[in-house]
């Protein structure tokens, strides 16, 4: 029939369509650098953007004062500087309170702009007073002002707890604060800190994108802070769609934003006006794809250069044809499971009875020591670190990871032992805990499977050793995680920390102050210990001083403590890996910039 | 007639408020900090953050009303909110997905409902002889197989070992030219860009890329449509004017394929109206598994990430949809039959 | 027809019966489940028991007829007791969702006016949400597991149920005999009951049949995107969700692991088809027309 005829006639010209397209789909283009990566990128603006697949544009388009010497995250070079101000060249002075950057002439932005010591200044400046909420710039409040953000400021300055409610005086006043901090001296920008600061540096180093330099001109034409004294509350805190530079960016770094179709696709362009060699690479794309399968697929037919791969994927990629799988990169990272040492019993139904009667656990359950004890005993450090991470990676030492100071290959830490575990547990609560039992639920998130395999090691473990123990799992949301954690009804869970910038300081406070970002969720039992070790002291003590030896004492102790009092379950220090094609040629590992690639020194070619 | 379309658009905006205060309600059943979630996605976030604060400026902490009040307010100014899972506002969000969505579901429509009416003619022409009960024990076991195995299954077999049918929209090369400024993108959709730009390439690309997802979708509708056509063939082929076509002589195939089919065909049209919508729903997991960025697959991670403006849009958007499309089946219905009487 | 005539039909019906014949397998295997895969931990026969740490599936053999799946979850074990869990997903949303659906469209049709307006209504509202989106987004705030899962899948699976019954009992009111026992005064209640129930049993019947099946899809579609049954959990639409990283294989072998797709998806697959094949044939038997 006729029908049928077309029927045929179609399904044959799509075969060959399609089979004439196959053979095209094999050209790759030498100078575009194809990244298939997970996530999405939250936003453009260097002083917002705060998470990894972010900073890796920041990095591109953007450049800060000074960077790392290539590979390597303990020395620095010039970047917009020309000089890498140091106590020997004479521009860090006042006993390491003045620092001194003479500003690179001739450098162009993006937009056509010319990087001048007024934009340099501008740009500190526009971050410090938008200082978003959970945004990174904490990290330079610290050493510039010693306090945790604009709001804190503020609030000791003016007596104004919120910025946004600042009056056209107030504003004023607090802008006089923050103003003498950045001096603009000729050619030079002069930063003065109240006291000597070893994380100074470390904090506005490429890779931090709150270190920036942006246009000033061009920034207060798209909307972004004015530059007047007086409009701190109205430029402070700005949510993304309020922000000017939310998605278009201007930075003088080697690649120029093409177009960025959020959530999917961002593509970047080569800038032929960069002031050192042009990169060699014209065009960098990088895709947001969720499916580890299509991720794989891409890399394996030379669609994609890079592609972003859980590790426990890696036995699917080991053999593939001209794929090369690099493992073992250092990775500043640091898991843990979280012990509640103050747990809200109310209406909690991980506590159960809330009671220390066999059915339950109570508030301070993880308060006694033997118990804390008791579960480090109860981990499986050995086959997670060999089973679960593959090998790759290493039991954590305390909050600090290698190679930071602090960190000692040789400190003591716990090991499978279940008749110490069962020991500890018989001294926990008196002797009552042991004869009476309990019931716990602990936590992970859904979705990860490391975690979920964490907890199921200390489930099957502890049960083991007392029948009258019962060890529940429950995976939650990722929100009701949190919510969990804020509101204190948190028992026992897995949680991690990557570096922000590279000092032992950016762990050692969100884990062991009582105010950091995981010390907070301990509640007042920890509080009480906290106070007792001057452990808060002991933290802050670390950013006191720049003396080396010094710093490493204090470090070394602040380990010690976590593994004596058993603070939490630290429990492993992945590495980071990166698969790519074996045409990749420049590549080199960052550890800040992570999963990130910084694309100027990166060209394809066939050995 | 005019009337009853009336009255159908007049309890519209109804059903619209009902819905978006269902889904309102079900995301008020969470706590502020768990919908705090939506902005604080991992613990990275939780640097130096103070969640109450955050909380306020989200005005999560308000009282349900005040909150549904202003995302109304919003809406009835155009302005769905924005969502933090695609980091645009919900209106551009939906209009960037809404052409992948809506090429594979038109395409998709097609094979569904051709394949089905040819399997159900089929099988009532052989009723209740073996190729009735294999034609229709094949569209049953089609119907059975959960989208998400077939399409694994699929993408294992036709692009793991044969690389015949990629995911995803296009190929990275294609990908490339779409979106180099020498191509110009009327529509979205890629196809008919493809066409319209004069690039083949492009249009052979994209139907490449659709195969796989389009087949998915058919096995799972074809019983649907069987079942409809098959029933409605059977009663028309007992008819009185049937019986005189054939003892008036007119053979057998002239009775079935010129009289009885073009009958039997208008239940099934008014059907493949309403499986639109189910349509959308399986959409969700067929995006999801190819790869597509489209509508179903942005509303399933919307959903999960607790994204609620663009849970709240998305359920606006559909339930619109589906409204308009109902009418139209019921409208079309009667002109088609005048002897339906709407009410 | 007689309820007896149409059970013999049923079996006569070689569609049915072979449905009829899956079904009862499927019984028998949740049945005797802890004699098939014997449960490690009896307090918890739900979690299924992993052989080790690692990551990467294992083929079926010695120990694992079925293999295991990512994380060294035993797939036959998982299988056996998901049978149970699949029985279970589909009898309670199922059943429930009927009860609600029969008394709203029962109501609604019986005492029409202003109260028929209002819930048909209501009824379009629960209907104008996707009826995938509306379990994603319900179950996702209520939480991961079965019971939040059977829960938003009741919430949103009785609106054709209650269309059904609706229109059934229009109907059928419309009939003598109903309107003769109206006039002699019987209550309403046991009009309700005594003809209106018992005439539209089959319809509902027919249709809580084919629901089975893609409740039962559905709560694994769920599963499969991370947020039913709980990681490790007997459910085969969770056993799925560990193959969905692995099934373009290794170098050379895009099916190495086949077994973590195929397996599972057969059982879901037969199991919705035992429930479907009955459905239809039913259908078939209780149609006038198609006689």
């Amino acid at each position: 029939m006729k029908k049928s005829k077309i029927l045929i006639l179609v399904l044959s010209l799509t075969l060959i369509l399609s089979l004439s397209i196959g053979a095209m789909a094999q050209v790759k283009n030498p100078t575009t650098f194809t990244k298939v990566n997970m996530g999405t990128i939250d936003s453009l603006d260097p002083h917002y953007q705060y998470d990894n697949a972010s900073s890796e544009i920041y990095a591109n388009i953007y450049e800060n004062l000074i960077m790392f010497k290539k590979g390597d995250i303990t020395q620095y070079e010039p970047m917009l500087a020309t000089k890498v101000p140091t106590v020997e060249n004479g521009l860090v002075r006042d006993n390491q309170t003045t620092y001194v950057f003479p500003i690179r002439e001739g450098v162009k932005f993006h937009e056509g702009g010319t990087l001048t010591p007024e934009d340099v200044k501008y740009s500190f400046m526009r971050g410090l007073i938008f200082d978003r909420n959970g945004g990174p710039f904490w990290m330079l409040y610290g050493p510039l002002f010693d306090a945790d953000g604009l709001a804190d400021l503020s609030s000791r300055v003016v007596g104004v707890d919120d910025p946004s409610q600042l009056t056209a005086e107030q504003s004023r006043e607090l802008y006089e604060q923050l103003d003498q901090a950045i001096e603009v001296d000729g050619n030079n920008v002069i930063f003065h800190l109240p006291k000597p600061n070893p994380t100074f540096m470390s904090a506005i180093v490429h890779d931090n994108g709150l270190g920036a330099i942006i246009d000033k001109e061009w920034s207060i034409e798209q909307g972004a802070w004015d530059g007047s004294p007086e409009s701190i509350p109205e430029y402070h805190d700005l949510a993304k769609e309020e922000d000017a530079l939310h998605e278009n960016p201007n930075g003088t770094g080697p690649f120029e934003l093409n177009t960025w179709e959020k959530g999917q696709r961002i593509a970047l362009d080569r800038f032929d006006g960069y002031w050192r060699e042009p990169a060699q690479l014209e065009r960098v794309i990088i895709n947001y794809i969720d499916e580890w399968s299509t991720r794989k697929l891409m890399l394996q037919r030379g669609d994609a250069d890079v592609v972003y791969m859980d590790k426990q994927y890696q036995s699917q990629v080991a053999e593939l044809d001209g794929v090369e799988l690099i493992t073992g990169l250092p990775n500043l990272y640091t898991g843990y499971g979280l012990m509640n040492w103050t747990i809200d019993t109310q209406g909690n139904q991980d506590v159960h009875s809330g009671k220390l009667d066999g059915n339950g656990i109570p508030s301070d359950f993880f308060a006694d020591i033997h118990v804390r004890k008791a579960f480090n005993y109860a981990m499986n450090y050995d086959a997670f670190v060999k089973d679960v991470m593959d090998g790759d990676g290493q039991q954590a030492r305390g909050p600090i990871p290698e190679p930071f100071l602090g960190w000692e290959e040789d400190s003591p830490v716990y090991t499978m032992d279940l008749d110490k575990a069962e020991e500890h547990f018989k001294q926990a609560f008196d002797g009552e805990l042991w004869e009476k039992g309990f019931e716990i639920t602990i936590l992970y998130n859904t979705g990860n499977s490391m975690r979920q395999t964490a907890s199921q090691m200390l489930k099957y473990n502890i049960e083991q050793i007392n029948p009258k123990f019962k060890v529940n799992m429950r995976g939650i949301q990722w929100g009701s995680y949190l919510d969990r954690l804020v509101a204190g009804k948190f028992t026992l869970g897995f949680i991690g920390w990557g570096a922000d910038y590279a000092d032992p300081h950016n762990f050692t406070v969100p884990f062991m102050r009582t105010d950091g970002t995981f010390g907070n969720f301990k509640g007042e039992n920890y509080a009480e210990f906290a106070a007792e070790h001057n452990i808060d002291e002991l933290v802050n003590s670390g950013v006191e001083t720049t003396v080396q030896e010094e710093r490493e004492e204090i470090y070394t102790e602040i380990q010690n403590i976590a593994y004596e009092y058993a603070t939490d379950i630290y429990l492993y220090q992945p590495t980071a890996h990166i698969l790519m094609r074996d045409w990749v040629q420049g590549w080199e590992y960052d550890p800040i910039l992570h999963d990130g690639i910084y694309y100027y020194n990166i060209y394809k070619a066939q050995e | 007639m005019i009337s009853y379309i009336v009255r159908r658009l007049l309890i519209l905006p109804i059903i619209l408020i009902g819905v978006t205060l269902l889904v309102f309600s079900m995301i008020m059943m969470l706590s502020p900090y768990q919908r705090l979630s939506t902005y604080v996605t991992d613990p990275s976030q939780l640097k130096n953050v103070d969640v109450d604060v955050l909380v306020s400026r989200y005005g999560l902490d308000d009282p349900w009303y005040e909150q549904y009040g202003r995302w109304i307010k919003g809406v009835a100014q155009g302005d769905l909110g924005w969502s933090e899972s695609a980091g645009a506002t919900v209106n551009e969000a939906f209009i960037d997905r809404f052409p992948a969505t809506a090429e594979l579901g038109i395409l998709a429509l097609l094979p569904v409902v051709l394949g089905g009416i040819v399997l159900g003619v089929f099988a009532s022409v052989h009723h209740n002889d073996i190729w009735d009960h294999v034609s229709r024990v094949l569209a049953i076991i089609g119907w059975s197989v959960p989208t998400f195995v077939f399409g694994l299954i699929m993408l294992m077999i036709f692009y793991g070992t044969l690389g015949w049918f990629p995911p995803s929209r296009l190929s990275a090369w294609a990908l490339e030219i779409v979106n180099s400024s020498a191509f110009i993108n009327y529509t979205g959709f890629f196809i008919l860009d493809g066409l319209l730009n004069g690039d083949l390439a492009i249009v052979g690309n994209a139907i490449r890329h659709l195969i796989a997802p389009v087949v998915t979708i058919s096995i799972l509708w074809w019983a649907f449509i069987m079942r409809i056509t098959r029933s409605s063939m059977l009663e028309i082929l007992r008819k009185d004017y049937i019986r005189t076509a054939r003892s008036k002589g007119v053979t057998e195939n002239v009775v079935v394929y010129k009289h009885a089919v073009r009958n039997a065909l208008i239940p099934v049209v008014t059907v493949a109206g309403r499986m639109v919508l189910g349509l959308l729903g399986g959409l969700v997991i067929t995006e999801t598994i190819f790869n597509i960025e489209g509508l179903g697959q942005f509303m399933a991670q919307a959903a999960q990430q607790l994204d609620y403006p663009a849970v709240l849009g998305g359920t606006l958007y559909f339930g619109f949809l589906l409204i308009v499309i109902n009418l139209c089946v019921d409208v079309s219905y009667a002109i088609i039959d005048p002897r339906i009487r709407l009410g | 027809m007689e309820w007896q005539e149409v059970v013999k039909r049923l079996f006569q019906n070689k569609i049915s019966l072979i449905g009829l014949i899956l079904v009862i397998a499927f019984a028998l295997i949740a049945i005797f489940a802890p004699w098939i895969a014997p449960p490690a931990d009896p307090r918890d026969p739900y979690m299924v028991p992993r052989d080790g740490w690692g990551f990467e599936p294992q083929p079926p053999g010695e120990g694992h007829i079925f293999g295991t799946a990512e994380g060294q979850y035993d797939i036959f074990y998982g299988i056996i007791w998901g049978t149970r869990t699949a029985f279970r997903i589909g009898f309670i949303i199922v059943g429930i969702s009927s009860l609600i659906g029969i008394f709203i469209g029962t109501i609604s049709a019986f005492y029409g006016g202003w109260l028929d307006e209002i819930l048909m209504r209501i009824t379009d509202i629960f209907m104008a949400i996707p009826f995938l989106i509306a379990a994603i987004v319900m179950t996702t705030i209520l939480g991961q597991g079965l019971r939040n899962v059977m829960i938003a899948l009741i919430t949103f699976g009785w609106m054709n149920t209650a269309r059904l019954m609706r229109s059934q009992v229009l109907a059928i009111k419309e009939e003598e005999f109903v309107m003769a026992a109206d006039a002699l005064g019987a209550s309403d209640l046991r009009i309700i009951f005594k003809h209106v129930i018992i005439n539209t049993i089959f319809p509902l019947v027919i249709e809580a049949s084919m629901r089975m099946g893609s409740m039962v899809i559905t709560a694994s579609t769920l599963s499969f995107l991370g947020i039913g049954a709980p990681q490790g959990y007997a459910d085969w639409g969770q056993m799925i969700s560990f193959a969905r990283n692995w099934i373009l294989g290794g170098e050379g072998n895009a099916i190495k692991y086949w077994y973590t797709v195929v397996i599972p998806g057969s059982a879901i697959t037969f199991f919705c088809l035992s429930w479907n094949l009955i459905g239809d044939a039913f259908r078939d038997i209780l149609d006038p027309k198609l006689q």
